[in-house]
């Protein structure tokens, strides 16, 4: 089962969008969670048909998702905090492939990281890991 | 001139196909007049070039090689690139670049430029950068890292300078905003080299998207550091922002030196040819030589002031009634807290998160600015605004 993980702004009503439209799209939500970070939403959730519903999320110009191939980890907000996340990711021989921020407000950032070996890599953030 | 025997003629249509495209044309005229949130100058006329569309012209190849097809431009191309070269500062007998179809183009030349040269490399750009920007590293599959900004939309040099620290084995590529998209925010290129030296890194290479502001910057008397002269390896600039096209189009340029590196690695495709397309657009380069021959460094630099001119008067007005609008230095993008959905579909404003802006490109008149505060002090009593 694949998991993906969306960000999207902590507004009433996403939750259901977001169920309606897959429901219409005929995907099964296996299971779903959802917590707040301030302004945003942090929804997890396994669905029946990954590839489909990552097509179908992009229908939310307000939602980000994001596929099980990148870890989402939660990060200070101040100059250098990626930096010293990417030395445990340089110590342990691990390759980035990327790292973006997905959201950022005043205390946190939301950063979304994809490198060659994920299963390793989930360990190495595991201290500040949402997904 | 005229093809006499065209495949298609206006008789071969259904009245129901005309009357689609007079509507069409009916939409245009009346939403040409409201979109102030994106940075297209509709402030041209070209109809005497219209002639040149009755032609199947090409400018497939490199502007700067002959070519057995002569229904092409490139010598009005090869014109562009020159007066390009001149706004950019780059070395006169040391600098390659074509037209492209877009800014977006442009940018994918650069970093495909600095990845043939640095394969290692990691792309470092902020998080106020173009998303187009992130399509492109996927398409090249070049490493990458987005680094904070500074409220302003600026990249955060401290977290860049820490970020570079970790990684400073691999070659550094530097996606540099010259005129961020929401903000119209300029990297500061000595800023940023003042970071790379600090680091002892000799080996980078920095792409510039001036898109819009590279049509900008040469006019004004105080740029910030962004062209050739202040370090950078490649640039890309819009054509239908500033000067204006009714066909999308842009420019990139580039040191010589480096793409004749990378013509060598591409021999085995058997041509010398390093544009990222085949077939290209052979009319766009007339629009913009007849732009800028028309107008010149002077018309240019006059019609830049005077869009300074209308984004101060809206920044003015806005803060009379309230509202809290900026810009930054030498940008015509006007930032304000983000509106009602009626307001930015009625005046097609861009907004990202809370912020919104409109961009004082040569069509917008006073008039413009009047009209979207009324509907935003209107929207404020609604108690819509961010």
């Amino acid at each position: 089962m694949k998991q993906i993980t969306i960000i999207s702004p902590n507004r009433p009503g996403v939750m259901a969008d977001i169920s309606e439209t897959l429901a219409q799209a005929g995907i099964n939500i296996n299971h779903i969670d959802a917590e707040t970070f301030n302004e945003s939403a942090i929804i997890i959730m396994n669905v029946d048909n990954y590839d489909r519903a990552l097509y179908e999320l992009q229908k939310f110009p307000d939602l980000k998702a994001v596929s099980e191939d990148a870890i989402v980890i939660r990060i200070e907000n101040k100059p250098g905090a990626l930096a010293q996340i990417s030395t445990r990711f340089k110590n342990a021989n691990i390759n980035i492939r990327s790292i973006r921020f997905l959201e950022r407000d005043e205390d946190y950032g939301l950063v979304a990281i994809s490198t060659e070996r994920t299963e390793e890599a989930m360990q190495l953030v595991n201290d500040v890991l949402v997904a | 001139m005229i093809n006499k025997h065209p495949l298609y003629t206006p008789d071969m249509l259904s009245a129901e196909d005309r009357a689609r495209l007079d509507k069409l044309l009916e939409k245009f005229e009346y939403e040409a007049d409201r979109f102030l949130g994106y940075p297209c100058t509709r402030d041209f006329d070209f109809s005497p070039l219209f002639p040149f569309m009755f032609y199947p012209l090409n400018n497939v190849g490199d502007p700067f090689e002959d070519t057995t097809f002569r229904l092409n431009t490139h010598d009005i191309e090869c014109e562009v690139l020159e007066y390009f070269r001149e706004y950019t500062e780059a070395p006169k007998n040391g600098f390659w670049g074509y037209m492209t179809n877009g800014g977006t183009e442009g940018n994918m030349y650069g970093i495909y430029l600095a990845r043939e040269l640095h394969p290692n490399g990691v792309v470092y750009y902020s998080e106020d950068t173009h998303y187009s920007v992130a399509k492109i590293l996927r398409l090249l599959h070049a490493r990458n890292i987005m680094i904070r900004s500074l409220p302003n939309g600026e990249i955060d040099y401290e977290d860049l300078k820490e970020t570079l620290r970790i990684h400073r084995d691999v070659p550094p590529i530097i996606f540099a905003n010259i005129g961020t998209t929401m903000k119209g925010a300029v990297d500061n290129l000595d800023k940023i080299k003042a970071v790379l030296n600090d680091l002892a890194i000799r080996d980078y290479y920095i792409h510039a998207d001036a898109a819009l502001s590279g049509m900008i910057l040469p006019f004004v008397k105080d740029p910030q550091p962004w062209n050739f002269r202040s370090g950078v390896d490649s640039v890309s600039i819009s054509g239908h922002k500033m000067i204006g096209s009714p066909i999308p189009c842009g420019v990139v340029i580039a040191k010589k030196a480096n793409v004749e590196r990378i013509a060598r690695s591409v021999e085995y495709i058997g041509t010398l040819d390093t544009t990222l397309t085949g077939s290209r657009n052979a009319i766009t380069p007339l629009f913009l030589w007849y732009a800028i021959r028309a107008q010149g460094w002077e018309g240019f630099r006059k019609i830049i002031l005077r869009c300074f001119k209308t984004a101060d008067y809206a920044i003015t007005k806005f803060k009379q009634a309230g509202i809290d609008a900026w810009r930054n230095n030498n940008s015509i993008t006007v930032v304000f807290p983000r509106p009602g959905p009626q307001i930015m579909k009625k005046w097609q404003l861009a907004v990202h998160g809370n912020h919104a802006h409109i961009i004082t490109m040569p069509h917008v008149e006073e008039r413009h600015i009047n009209a979207i505060l009324q509907d935003l002090i209107d929207d404020m009593k609604k108690g819509n605004v961010a």
